[in-house]
């Protein structure tokens, strides 16, 4: 599907129906799909109405890299590309969207950061076990009061000696149930308003560190989603990630790569809605006929691929920008706004293609509208997309 | 130094759009039957040590399938690749394999599949141990590494063998053998990392009335498609026996591993 004939050359995009695949990434898909579809497959309906955790998955996943994609081999990772990244996000979520917000966040805004702005010695320290999936990292922004206003958090953090004392009450945290290293966003100097925002790693197991209910959650229902809370909570100093005062720029950084993740999410579960649409309707007969020959149903399924396709260039893009090192802020924006709206639509569409069958949780498409419809609100809303975007296309005037 | 083993890997064909063959990278894949083989060969080298180098011959797109194979882990693919081996039967495959397999040495096992998913002949492992005088051991279903050997469990006709086997020896790998590993992405990044290496005729030092077309002693006439009259077949016995049953001819028919 993805990849005109004759197109042998690894290195070879341009002979490419999709021009930001290479051979490698057709066998990133291969290999993440088959994957997914003998161990995720089975029992993902079963994860989302149990909402449970499939720690039996995650020990496989981390084992073939899943959770250190592009992390360098010298610490554990799997070196890859952000197209590769993107690939296996998608694919993952295709079958399991709960477990493509697992691997996605924690790839992109626990490990990143951590790459991106710690220290070789805060690498070598968290990076190797959080690559090889021994450990669940998470990004602890929200609170009660502070979502698209990041700079509102209340969280604070004062240095005593050679630690901080913490107190933070986090909510919506992604893999919260079952993180290990987690990215705390803290006011380090409550005086400094946006500038005295740090991100401090706590881990878990920590005095005073707290794993509050799970949520229980319209989608995504086999993510742990929880609250953390640090009452008093005593962190080496040494666990600041870059200097005081970076956490914006540190939260701003890993959105923009997280940004992509959640679009390649919401892009693999739109295709997988895709797929049960296209199944369904022409297995499905009314007045004597596969649904797929009523145009209204056919003109869903054109209207249905060809959004799906759009995104999925658009997610391809932002990630092929990110790895050429050119700037991907803009792009990533409308990847993420344009795939999550897509996911929304397309599992709708599908839904209504099943008629009360689609309603029904014996068909998955329930599972994807569910799903899909918080790659909307996460890692950014839509409206603030919208505001990202529109800054940047307008620029100053 | 440890042991050189190499598989012969296949890349076959998916699906064929509206009759007609056409390999592409999306119509083709590495053949199931093959994985087994491949599974054995990585758990031989990981517990012995030594190398393990896959080996196909078809059109540029097969390197694909050797592509995998390293993304498993092995340490190095060879494509036998010349427009002279178009078109060949299963005895001109196997003058070019043999060529390859030649050029190889020294190696101490070469494994097959045993059979392939598109056309399903099951010749060439048999007919390329023979070319190159090697003791040759089908449908084995575990293969014990010992100091001089190997011994060889086979299941024929309803019975268990066990076979001696000197070295160096060619086995096909029934599909029971060992459920092929997945590849890490890490594995990928490497395998892509590297290359394959293409052989022509020349390399092989063959002649071209020893390969492809004009070397195949066989010729197809024809090809139409069979009947797609649907066949049901009832499965009994207990829930058990009827999985069991089941999954047996799934496994048969290369639909699952």
């Amino acid at each position: 599907m993805w990849l005109a004939q004759s197109n042998i050359n690894p290195d070879n995009r341009l002979k490419s129906m999709n021009p930001f695949l290479t051979e490698k990434h057709r066998e990133v898909r291969r290999s993440v799909r088959a994957f997914c579809e003998a161990e995720l497959a089975p029992i993902a309906k079963d994860l989302d109405q149990e909402a449970r955790f499939p720690w039996e998955v995650v020990e496989k996943m981390g084992a073939l890299g899943y959770f250190g994609i592009q992390v360098p081999k010298d610490l554990g990772g799997a070196g890859m590309d952000s197209v590769s990244y993107v690939v296996a996000i998608e694919e993952i979520s295709r079958v399991c969207g709960g477990m493509g917000l697992c691997v996605t966040v924690h790839n992109s805004v626990a490990v990143h950061p951590i790459m991106a702005f710690g220290t070789r010695e805060q690498q070598e320290k968290w990076v190797p076990d959080l690559a090889a999936g021994k450990k669940i990292g998470a990004f602890c922004l929200t609170e009660p009061n502070a979502g698209s206003d990041a700079s509102g958090i209340q969280a604070v953090s004062l240095l005593d000696g050679d630690h901080y004392v913490v107190n933070a009450n986090k909510v919506f945290v992604t893999n919260g149930g079952v993180a290990d290293t987690c990215l705390i966003f803290v006011r380090t100097d409550p005086e400094a308003g946006p500038r005295g925002i740090s991100v401090i790693v706590a881990e878990r197991g920590a005095p005073g560190f707290v794993v509050g209910d799970l949520e229980d959650l319209c989608g995504m229902r086999c993510n742990p989603v929880s609250s953390i809370r640090l009452n008093d909570c005593r962190i080496p100093a040494g666990n600041l990630l870059g200097r005081e005062g970076m956490g914006l720029a540190i939260g701003l950084a890993g959105l923009d790569t997280g940004r992509i993740g959640i679009a390649a999410q919401a892009l693999g579960i739109a295709q997988a809605a895709l797929e049960e649409g296209i199944r369904y309707s022409k297995q499905r007969s009314q007045f004597r006929v596969p649904i797929a020959k009523h145009q209204s149903i056919s003109n869903m399924i054109a209207d249905m691929a060809t959004q799906v396709d759009a995104a999925r260039l658009m997610v391809y893009r932002a990630a092929a920008l990110r790895d050429t090192g050119k700037p991907f802020s803009k792009e990533s924006a409308m990847a993420k706004l344009f795939a999550s709206e897509t996911a929304s639509t397309v599992t709708d569409m599908a839904v209504q293609i099943h008629g009360g069958y689609g309603y029904s949780k014996d068909y998955p498409v329930e599972r994807y509208f569910r799903d899909a419809r918080v790659t909307r609100i996460y890692e950014g809303t839509s409206e603030v997309h919208r505001t990202v975007i529109a800054r940047s296309v307008l620029g100053k005037f | 130094m440890g042991i050189h083993i190499i598989v012969c890997i296949k890349s076959v064909v998916l699906d064929a759009p509206g009759g007609k063959i056409v390999r592409t990278p999306d119509t083709t894949t590495i053949n199931p039957f093959d994985l087994s083989a491949l599974e054995v060969a990585l758990a031989a080298r990981d517990e012995l040590g030594g190398t393990i180098t896959a080996l196909s011959m078809g059109p540029e797109t097969s390197s694909l399938s050797l592509y995998s194979a390293l993304s498993m882990g092995v340490d190095r693919g060879v494509l036998l690749c010349d427009k002279t081996l178009a078109g060949a039967d299963t005895l001109a495959t196997s003058n070019a394999l043999c060529a390859g397999i030649r050029l190889l040495e020294p190696y101490d096992l070469v494994l097959f599949g045993t059979r392939t998913a598109d056309s399903d002949t099951g010749q060439v492992g048999p007919q390329t141990a023979v070319g190159l005088n090697l003791p040759l051991v089908t449908q084995a279903r575990d293969i014990v590494f010992q100091e001089n050997g190997l011994e060889v469990g086979a299941e024929c006709d309803g019975f268990r063998q066990r076979f001696a086997v000197d070295l160096p020896c060619a086995l096909t790998v029934a599909p029971e053998a060992a459920k092929a590993r997945d590849a890490s992405l890490g594995g990928i990044e490497d395998a892509f990392a590297g290359s394959i290496e293409t052989w022509n005729l020349e390399r092989l030092g063959l002649s071209p009335d020893q390969v492809g077309d004009a070397g195949s002693p066989t010729k197809i006439k024809g090809m139409t498609p069979a009947s797609k009259g649907k066949q049901c077949d009832f499965i009994t016995g207990s829930i058990e026996e009827q999985a069991d049953k089941l999954l047996e001819k799934l496994v048969n028919a290369g639909l699952i591993q």
